[in-house]
């Protein structure tokens, strides 16, 4: 690999991170058709760098929210039974798949994920709906109006069976699923939207690890590519999580969502 | 009674923290061991090796027997990040054993269990 190539994948890398961040979808989504379209990267291993990234940005993340006590961890502790066996299922599957199978269903991965970030968008910011006659009491302090959240978990079943899914998208597509788990988890079990954000964040690293041997046992980690991705959109991510406390803007969600459609059509074309 | 629950909260407090130790312990040295692995690839390219992935035993074997080029660092690198997670796993594991909370000990041992199925699976199919 030439020095020109490393630089570009550290570079898209850390691009992908810091847009991943901004946009509340992690790198993987941005990752992978940059790795794809533009660099010309196998499917399989684009994937596989992926799950390394998505890897290194929730463990860095996880490190900040368990700090702040935002975790849910026994919820989290609960769903990563179901995230792990979908992810275990998908990252056996999608290794016997083609390429261009993979690329088809990662089209569609994008469609879903543009419709969720304009819902996640436009939700009301009012009030959220907490219930306290659930299970699983738990509590954290919001640091926006200084006050405790306590908050218990309604039907678990639900968030277990979203968790099973997104698992297993990870493991088959190679992106955190976050953007499944934290909606369910807010509209199905009413986790608070933070709390939910964060656990799921927690169960991300889990998720992906579950599927990354896999990946390495089929030889789909280049060590060059995946390092220099990983790193890239490790320090992305941090990046644009500072940015994101700053910045709130609608336009560009929109504009994500237009460039998110095209490569969706790129990829379905490939 | 208040004493009782004080301290359960304590110490629910030092299972999240032991995770969140392990897991910026294992973001850093993995994140350091690729650095150092591509700044040594890119000033001294003779230390690049075939990129082709080895066996994780065989990986583990080369790195214990002193063969440590720069592309070993960097697959060495990236292992230690992907054990990172289910070593978070076990801690909260050992954690719930402390706190004597049996039945999230059972689940964080079915995750553990899952996890080390697919390790060995890994295993299987490469060797």
């Amino acid at each position: 690999m030439s020095i020109v190539s490393f630089t570009l994948i550290l570079l898209g890398g850390f691009i992908a991170g810091t847009f991943g961040a901004l946009l509340g979808l992690g790198g993987g989504v941005l990752l992978i058709p940059y790795l794809v379209i533009i660099m010309n990267v196998p499917m399989h291993q684009a994937i596989a760098t992926s799950i390394i990234a998505v890897i290194a940005t929730s463990s860095a993340g996880a490190v900040m929210n368990l700090e702040r006590r935002i975790v849910h961890m026994r919820l989290g502790m609960l769903l990563e039974t179901a995230t792990v066996l979908g992810a275990i299922c998908g990252g056996i599957t999608a290794n016997y798949l083609a390429p261009s199978v993979l690329s088809k269903l990662f089209s569609g991965l994008l469609l879903i994920v543009s419709f969720l970030m304009i819902w996640k968008t436009y939700r009301g910011s009012g009030s959220e709906k907490i219930t306290t006659n659930g299970i699983l009491p738990a509590s954290y302090l919001d640091e926006a109006s200084k006050s405790t959240v306590k908050y218990t978990v309604k039907n678990i079943p639900a968030s277990m069976g979203v968790s099973l899914v997104a698992g297993n998208i990870s493991g088959l597509l190679g992106v955190g699923g976050g953007i499944f788990k934290v909606p369910a988890m807010h509209i199905l079990s009413d986790i608070p939207m933070k709390a939910a954000t964060a656990t799921s964040n927690f169960m991300i690293g889990v998720t992906a690890a579950a599927s990354a041997f896999i990946y390495f046992a089929h030889g789909r980690i280049d060590p060059i590519i995946t390092s220099s991705a990983a790193l890239g959109v490790l320090a992305g991510s941090i990046i644009g999580i500072r940015i994101s406390r700053k910045i709130h803007s609608k336009m560009l969600i929109w504009i994500f969502t237009i460039v998110l459609l095209v490569i969706s059509v790129q990829l379905y074309l490939r | 009674m208040i004493e009782v629950k004080e301290k359960t909260e304590i110490n629910h407090h030092g299972v999240e923290l032991w995770a969140s130790r392990v897991l910026r312990l294992g973001v850093w040295i993995s994140a350091s061991m690729m650095i150092i692995g591509l700044l040594c690839m890119a000033v001294f390219p003779s230390t690049i090796r075939s990129t082709d992935a080895p066996s994780l035993i065989a990986l583990i074997e080369q790195i214990f027997s002193g063969n440590f080029n720069s592309t070993n660092l960097l697959f060495a690198g990236l292992i230690v990040l992907m054990f990172t997670p289910i070593l978070r796993v076990f801690t909260v594991l050992l954690g719930y054993i402390v706190e004597r909370d049996w039945l999230f000990v059972a689940i964080s041992f079915i995750v553990f269990l899952m996890l080390t199925g697919e390790i060995v699976y890994s295993i299987f199919i490469k060797g």
